[in-house]
């Protein structure tokens, strides 16, 4: 499958990867190059591997053969990486400012930037409140602010939306997709949603039931700025590169 | 390019929600239906409690309301040249047994809580010890008070021993079982922002264990308070189990009742603090 280097170091460096659970091989093998700045989305279907690779990359786990590299050394939570799950999980002991200023500590950083953060996900004056006075998606916009605080050079997303309604979901779709091309992090989002990969990605990868392997790799060539969703969504780039990962995924025998 | 998003209304919605779930659980007619229920239940209780004095007529074996009220009186003034009851007044009584339990208390919630979080991060250790704490766990406080004795003579120190040992198993039990199950997700969630596994332990298991260690804190302070009548046996005055069991010896009826209720409503009182500190300290507790 090809890879998209744009010389130097990669940001992710995945080689030679397969990855197993006792007998089961969950993932692999796998070759996979991301350059600085990119937004890679992983879509492919439920098992297929793609959290399994994200957790690989966020050193959570080792692969059984092959090896991660990010920013050229192996990973190591909380290290190189900030990162969003499909829960929001956070801290409910603590108000929303208070989890943003443990991040901001782990890092290092001075606790000030909490309200910058939370006004650079859409959620000014909620500092003080309690996790669960807010809703579903205010959360999961706190666990974003939350993991951008640390301020990594990667940005790893676990379906982060999947629990959200339609409207929230394509609400922090949006957002993200600002607050992407305003930082311009490196990122991989993983999503079972062949809309959300085209319209957040500058690349998307397509994994097959498990184990998972490449079975697309597609640059996403449509502009990151400067327009608005709607008119992104109408153009016809849009619907062909939809379509083209859309058939990609169902001729695997994916439920997108 | 969008970047902002207002505030959703969801807030109001969820804050309404739960507004609405307490109201329905405790409304105002209800809460006085209660109260009501309660007063009834106690002036039916005293006034078996007058018949059955004045049927048995036997002031040693059933000492009538207004006998103990009396002991009250005397307990609590100096009549006579004769100050409360052995010398000291029954609050003094009462404040030695409770400063006695503090003390006992906290040793035996710090070592338990420790004793838990080593227990429940270390697994060869969980394996030694939980036996151990069981096997205290399982002792009455007397059969080990005896040993105290032996080692420490009859003052404060066996005493606060005695309340310390039995106050520590429930809060060691408690917090090991806790931090035990502290969950993957927010400790993964902790890990990935870069917390060592001391932070984690601080910031995550600790406070996610609250809830039950609070719980643990509540049963240790009730052992630690069927305790102190134990610990007072010996050379326990002052001391209200010390006044008990002073009174016990010279059938004062009337004197250990009123010891017994000095005891249960100190109890409920200290219990409802607990509560109250419980629901300040720990308001995100159900919210996991």
């Amino acid at each position: 499958m090809p890879s998209a280097e744009s010389g130097g170091t990669p940001a992710i460096a995945v080689t030679d990867v397969e990855h197993r659970y006792g007998d089961t091989v969950a993932l692999g093998p796998l070759n996979l190059a991301v350059p600085p700045g990119e937004f890679l989305v992983l879509v492919g279907a439920s098992g297929c591997g793609k959290s399994t690779l994200l957790r690989l990359i966020a050193g959570f786990e080792r692969p059984t053969t092959g090896t991660v590299l990010t920013g050229g050394v192996p990973p190591i939570p909380g290290r190189g990486a900030g990162l969003v799950f499909q829960q929001p999980r956070l801290f409910p002991w603590k108000t929303v400012g208070g989890n943003i200023e443990l991040a901001l500590r782990y890092a290092g950083q001075s606790t000030d930037g909490v309200d910058a953060l939370l006004q650079r996900v859409g959620l000014p004056d909620v500092a003080k409140r309690r996790t669960w006075q807010i809703s579903g998606g205010q959360q999961q916009r706190v666990a974003i602010a939350r993991a951008l605080a640390a301020d990594r050079p990667l940005l790893l997303l676990d379906e982060p939306f999947a629990a959200l309604d339609a409207l929230t979901r394509e609400r922090l779709q949006e957002d993200l997709r600002s607050v992407s091309a305003a930082t311009g992090r490196t990122s991989i989002f993983v999503t079972h949603s062949v809309d959300e990969a085209v319209f957040l990605g500058s690349r998307v990868v397509v994994l097959s039931p498990r184990p998972g392997r490449i079975v697309l790799d597609l640059p996403i060539p449509l502009p990151r700025a400067g327009i608005t969703p709607d008119d992104l969504r109408g153009l016809p780039d849009y619907a062909a590169l939809r379509a083209e990962i859309g058939h990609a995924v169902r001729s695997e025998g994916a439920s997108a | 390019m969008t970047t902002t998003v207002p505030v959703p209304p969801a807030t109001e919605t969820s804050t309404g929600a739960l507004t609405v779930t307490r109201g329905a659980l405790t409304p105002r007619g209800g809460r006085r239906r209660r109260i009501l229920l309660r007063l009834l239940a106690l002036v039916v209780l005293y006034g078996l409690w007058e018949v059955a004095a004045r049927v048995t007529r036997n002031p040693t074996f059933i000492p009538s309301p207004g006998a103990v009220w009396h002991q009250l009186v005397q307990t609590s003034t100096t009549h006579d040249g004769i100050r409360g009851y052995s010398g000291h007044l029954l609050i003094e009584h009462l404040g030695v047994s409770l400063r006695r339990i503090l003390i006992g208390s906290v040793i035996g919630v710090a070592g338990g809580v420790l004793l838990g979080v080593v227990m429940g991060t270390v697994s060869w250790i969980r394996v030694v010890i939980e036996p151990v704490v069981t096997f205290v766990r399982a002792l009455p406080p007397l059969a080990y008070f005896s040993l105290f004795i032996i080692w420490f003579g009859i003052d404060e120190t066996p005493k606060l021993w005695l309340l310390s040992i039995a106050a520590m198993p429930p809060v060691a039990v408690a917090t090991a079982a806790a931090v035990y199950a502290a969950p993957t997700g927010l400790v993964e969630a902790a890990r990935a922002l870069g917390a060592s596994r001391a932070q984690v332990i601080r910031d995550v298991v600790l406070p996610h264990a609250l809830p039950e260690i609070f719980t643990g804190i509540r049963i240790a302070v009730g052992v630690a308070y069927s305790s102190v009548v134990a610990a007072e046996t010996i050379n326990g005055v002052p001391g209200i189990g010390g006044m008990v069991r002073d009174a016990q010896r010279y059938s004062q009826t009337d004197v250990v009742v009123l010891g017994l209720f000095a005891i249960g409503l100190s109890g409920l009182i200290i219990d409802a603090l607990l509560r109250s500190a419980e629901n300040r300290l720990i308001p995100w507790r159900g919210q996991i």
